[in-house]
């Protein structure tokens, strides 16, 4: 029996084709747009379609036409879309007071369709871009000396990767020894889709400017704003994030980081409850037990489980003597490797954490299945992480993103807790942007807040729900944006973005990104960790200093240097220079 | 450079012996110069008659910066909601927090109280760049880091190898690189025995692995000190902090110094907040004040000093250490908000949010434990004045610990306050002792100069020194500040002028100019051959131990925004 429509639930996350195509050809590439304009479902679902090659996915926000893959680790009733673009355009943007629009979980409509794919330039028409067109430009380099560059820190994900031998030859990179594929792409692409010169738009687009003047007229959006966005900062080092918090100070704007979209419901438990947590090292030479919760390390921190997990540490031995557990709504290739896989029901991680509270304490569940999963199971699982000489939970977008938010954090933050009356057990956030953790430490020592820091009154204050910049972007509350190494326009809810085409935007970045299709000007920055120095902090709190290997290209300034240029600036327009 | 000239102040500057005299202080090119260098014509004059003239206040241990600092901001959000001061660009920027204050807050209040100088007392060796972000960041004062070295794991196998030797020269190698100033011991041991096991140990107990007892690690570790001849020695939070009964290994640990070869001048150990190691009774319902028997010790013993961490009543505080097994230990008791992290190799870190209740009989106890402390020792030079900020009061409350110190009635109005069953168990009612403002100015300028080794340039006003400089507004010569309490507390709350470097920073009570102050860090002299052996062993101990690569372990000198760097001649020889 085939039915012409289906409800479903919609899932979004990262996949390593996604990154991979993210860093080396760039976002306006038809590899990337692949790889984020399609839908996973279960076979069933599909052949309950009638097998459509392509479908149309609706939601009260929007809809778009994908094609269609089959895959059997989503589950029935259940479809996944990469994060990016197309995602973008069916999920919520409420936030309820929270900051994160519901990316996970999304109530949809799949059918068959005779209707055209949505491509990208649909994509820009439908959230009315200023620019269709863009100078795409890849950096010419040059062969020439060879030379090997030994610890290398990886500018990708929050594992930070510190041990990558890099190969050169004059301006080419053409080796990366330890790096994963997404590392390796992200390196030996470095030269790909750059912004080379500084850009201001007229009409729908952009002209070459001297940088003088495209920061002059940067300054002048932001000393003139009322109320302007800075937003981003997670791709970039922390020596450049401090100078862009005192832009918003100067501005009386507000500094928010790509945070609040993925890991802020962890910061809103940990102001809660607190945490108990370490560093790598720990779970390295101690942990017997890994928990991998909502979280897809294979492809998304790729190297993280075989640094962490795989190899021997001081007090245990590699990976047999460690037992993995995987708690996930779909099968992610993670899954694969587990000793125990818990498959949980989409949004209800929440009271498989509360379950699992009780079970540790012997309390009695009365339900014989709670979350998708059966009683016995959870109390089997309790059992293990009782019993672990040393336990380890990471947990990702799968628990931040779910309906529950960070209650379902703060669940996870005291069973860990309490695991600690009976052994040893800390958690861990899977931060994603390689300085993510950094750009939540430069505002706390700032302004005692991890993001969405506000200073309208000439003071600190964070008001998730009203100062977070999916809010602060789908309620039309600002009249400018600086958007520095990061890229709104491609990961926010429609609605978010749309106030994007009706504000001025400065975007600073090395690469052209979506949101350059949103700027009014544009200004190049070299690529941290390439090009640039400056210090990240790994996921675990780590600071590591990254250094560079090649020059940036003629011309081009690190974040730190244009940002500076601009905080001059501004300072003389609101005529608080010192 | 700004010259100016301070006129007709009252100066109370004991390095130089100087004991409320009125006189005039000279500022040339950031130092304090003789007056008949200044010319007058272009010089700012100030006029500080009946005013108090010091030194700029030394801080030597206080939770300003770092990891465990950072996070204690993000887990309490509720300390900032109500102390937000608005930014007065481009003089100052925005000030938040109260325990856990923002960086701007940090360097102004400090400034305002008429403290130019404060020591960050724990950074663990792998987030020390994140400590010196924040250095990097607090506006206005001098700073410096102590390093947290007792649950190293490379400091245990070369103790266990008894190479003392080499154990200190790896000490001078991880002083260098990553920047800091002295070494530092938590609840020594406890931290491996937390990440291992999941528990503190005693100073006589043996720690899990390793063959070997925290006296052992402290041994050590201060005779490594000893030959790096860095100024300032050992700084040791003792073992069992916090438990009932622990003023014994306080006492155990203060007599080590007995048994170690003294080979450079200064004290030999530095007890820190000794109000967490001074309980007597055995347990929480008998508890009782040990401070008389840790007086005792100290005045027998000359080669120990004390800081107090004296406990502020009534306000809330932020405990925040590397003492991990204590923190969990709180957590117990507080049941509210918990943060603890396990650092590789060399540490772990806990927070617990805690709130000193004056009717309160255990934090009544821990109040005169400071107190009688402080009023028993024989010594102001060895006694300093800290309230381990924020762990048993912020820094913002040091002036009511003056008043304290220097006035009986001081005591006595709050003592109305308190537990009064606590109070009938103490000593501390009967003690009528009260300090001066001379004693004060030893206690906070002279004495923490003299334990940092930097008595030559800081905590005095003679020619030479650091134009660090504190002016405030109290006559001594009329008001009596044994009765008169409150006007010690006004007084130094807000200085009324103060000068870092030379310049004018704090003035008419507000600060008027964000200047960015130095950051001291040692560098002893290796020998090459020892130098070359630490590497042999450190290379493969780094592969093995840490998820860092050594290169990138290493804090370059470029990273600390104004490095102030002291070349150390060490007794190291082979």
């Amino acid at each position: 029996m085939s039915f012409n429509k289906l409800f479903i639930i919609l899932n979004t996350g990262r996949t390593i084709r996604q990154g991979m195509f993210m860093e080396s050809d760039g976002k306006w590439s038809k590899k990337y747009f692949d790889e984020v304009a399609y839908i996973e479902m279960n076979p069933e679902d599909v052949k309950t379609l009638g097998n459509p090659s392509k479908v149309k996915v609706s939601t009260n926000r929007g809809s778009v036409v994908l094609p269609v893959r089959v895959n059997d680790r989503v589950r029935k009733g259940s479809a996944f879309i990469p994060m990016g673009p197309c995602a973008s355009l069916l999920v919520d943007h409420e936030t309820d007071g929270t900051g994160i629009p519901y990316l996970k979980s999304t109530k949809a409509i799949v059918e068959p369709t005779d209707e055209p794919l949505t491509t990208l330039q649909d994509f820009l028409k439908i959230l009315e871009a200023k620019v269709v067109d863009i100078p795409i430009t890849d950096l010419e380099t040059k062969p020439g000396e060879k030379r090997v560059v030994e610890n290398v820190s990886c500018p990708f994900c929050g594992d930070v990767c510190d041990y990558l031998r890099i190969e050169v030859e004059g301006a080419r990179i053409v080796r990366n020894v330890g790096g994963c594929a997404i590392s390796i792409s992200k390196f030996l692409n470095y030269n790909k889709h750059r912004i080379l010169k500084p850009y201001i738009r007229d009409g729908n687009r952009f002209i070459e400017v001297s940088l003088e003047k495209a920061i002059d007229m940067a300054a002048e959006i932001l000393a003139n704003a009322k109320y302007p966005l800075i937003y981003g900062l997670s791709s970039t080092c922390v020596e450049a994030i401090e100078v862009a918090t005192e832009i918003a100070e100067v501005t009386h704007g507000v500094i928010d980081n790509t945070s609040v979209v993925c890991h802020g419901p962890t910061m809103l438990a940990l102001q809660e409850v607190g945490a108990v947590t370490a560093t790598f090292g720990p779970m390295l030479h101690l942990a017997d037990l890994v928990i991998f919760w909502g979280c897809n390390p294979r492809e998304a921190h790729m190297n993280h489980i075989s640094r962490i997990v795989m190899p021997r540490g001081r007090f245990v031995e590699g990976r047999k003597a460690r037992k993995v557990v995987i708690v996930d709504v779909r099968k992610t290739v993670t899954a694969d490797m587990a000793d125990l896989f818990i498959q949980v029901e989409p949004g209800r991680d929440v009271e498989l954490l509360r379950a699992l509270r009780m079970a540790i304490k012997d309390l009695e569940i009365e339900v014989p299945v709670v979350a998708g999963v059966p009683r016995e199971k959870i109390i089997e699982l309790a059992e293990m992480l009782r019993t672990a000489r040393y336990g380890v939970l990471f947990f990702g977008m799968g628990l931040t993103q779910s309906e529950a938010r960070f209650r379902a954090i703060e669940e996870a933050m005291k069973l860990v807790q309490e695991l600690n009356e009976w052994t040893k057990f800390v958690l861990l956030p899977m931060r994603g942007h390689y300085n993510v953790n950094g750009a939540n430490q430069v505002l706390l020592w700032n302004t005692g807040y991890p993001y969405a820091v506000d200073f309208a009154r000439g003071f600190p204050r964070m008001i998730v729900g009203v100062t977070s910049t999916p809010d602060l972007l789908a309620n039309g509350d600002v009249d400018a944006a600086l958007i520095i190494a990061s890229d709104p326009a491609a990961h926010f809810p429609r609605k978010a973005v749309e106030h994007l085409s009706k504000i001025p935007v400065i975007v600073v970045d090395a690469k052209w990104s979506l949101t350059t299709a949103f700027a009014d000007i544009v200004i190049p920055a070299g690529m941290v960790g390439i090009e640039c120095e400056g210090t990240v902090y790994r996921m675990d709190g780590v600071p590591i200093y990254m250094k560079k290997i090649l020059d940036p290209p003629p011309g081009i300034l690190c974040d730190k240097d244009v940002l500076e240029m601009l905080l001059k600036k501004v300072k003389e327009l609101k005529k608080v220079s010192s | 450079m700004t010259e100016i000239l301070i006129k007709n102040g009252i100066v109370f500057d004991p390095l130089n012996n100087i004991r409320g005299e009125v006189m005039d202080i000279a500022v040339k090119d950031g130092k304090i110069v003789d007056p008949s260098e200044i010319d007058l014509s272009k010089a700012i004059v100030i006029d500080a008659k009946n005013k108090v003239v010091m030194a700029g206040g030394i801080d030597i241990h206080s939770h300003i910066a770092g990891p465990k600092v950072n996070i204690g901001r993000l887990m309490r959000p509720e300390d900032h909601y109500l102390t937000n001061k608005p930014h007065a660009l481009p003089y100052r920027r925005a000030e938040t927090g109260l325990t856990v204050p923002n960086v701007f807050r940090i360097g102004y209040g400090y400034a305002r109280l008429g403290y130019t100088f404060v020591v960050e007392p724990a950074t663990p060796p792998i987030k020390t760049r994140h400590t010196h972000h924040e250095l990097n960041s607090i506006p206005i004062i001098d700073k410096a880091a102590y390093v947290l070295v007792d649950s190293n794991w490379i400091t245990l196998d070369l103790i266990a190898k008894n190479d003392r030797d080499l154990l200190a020269t790896y000490f001078a190698w991880l002083l260098y690189t990553t920047k800091t100033y002295a070494l530092k011991l938590v609840d020594p041991g406890s931290d491996f025995a937390w990440v291992y096991k999941g528990r503190g140990i005693d100073i006589d107990e043996q720690i899990p692995f390793y063959n070997l007892t925290p006296r052992d690690i402290i041994k050590s570790i201060a005779e490594a000190s000893q030959l790096l001849n860095i100024p300032h020695k050992v700084h040791i939070h003792c073992n069992r902090l916090g438990y009932p009964g622990n003023y014994i290994t306080t006492l155990k640990t203060m007599n080590l110094s007995s048994s170690i070869t003294k080979l450079s001048p200064s004290y030999i150990l530095h007890v820190t907040h000794v109000q967490f190691t001074g309980y007597k009774g055995d347990s929480w319902a008998t508890l009782e004040s040990g401070g008389e028997d840790i007086a005792r010790e100290l005045n027998r013993n000359p080669d120990v000093t004390l800081d107090l961490g004296q406990v502020i009543p009534g306000r809330p505080a932020t405990t925040m250490t590397a003492d991990a097994p204590f923190e969990f230990v709180l957590y117990h008791l507080t049941r509210w908000k918990w943060y603890s992290t396990d650092t590789e190799v060399d540490s772990a870190a806990g927070i617990v949010p805690y709130r000193y209740r004056k009717k309160s009989y255990v934090n009544t106890i821990q109040w005169v434990i400071g107190l009688e402390i402080a009023l028993l020792a024989n010594d102001p030079w060895r006694v300093f004045i800290t309230t381990d900020h924020p762990n048993a009061g912020t820094f913002l409350d040091y002036p009511k610990i003056f008043s304290w110190l220097v006035s009986r009635k001081a005591r006595e109005d709050i003592m109305k306050e308190m537990n009064q069953r606590a109070l009938k168990r103490s000593a501390l009612p009967s003690i009528d002792k009260e300090y001066t403002l001379y004693d004060i100015a030893v206690m906070t300028r002279a004495a923490p100069a003299k334990l940092l080794g930097l008595e030559k340039v800081k905590g005095h006003l003679g020619i030479g020194a650091d134009a660090d400089i504190a002016i405030y507004d109290i006559n001594p010569f009329e008001v009596d500040i044994s009765k008169n309490y409150e006007a010690v507390i006004k007084a130094f709350s807000r200085a009324w002028l103060v000068i870092k470097s030379g310049e004018i920073v704090v003035k008419d009570y507000e600060v008027v100019n964000t200047v960015y102050g130095k950051t001291y860090y040692v560098k002893p002299e290796i020998p090459e051959d020892l130098e070359k052996e630490l590497v042999k062993i450190l290379e493969p101990k780094f592969k093995e131990y840490y998820t860092i690569s050594l290169e990138n372990f290493v804090i370059k000198e470029h990273e600390i925004k104004k490095p102030a760097e002291m070349m150390i001649r060490t007794a190291l020889r082979r």
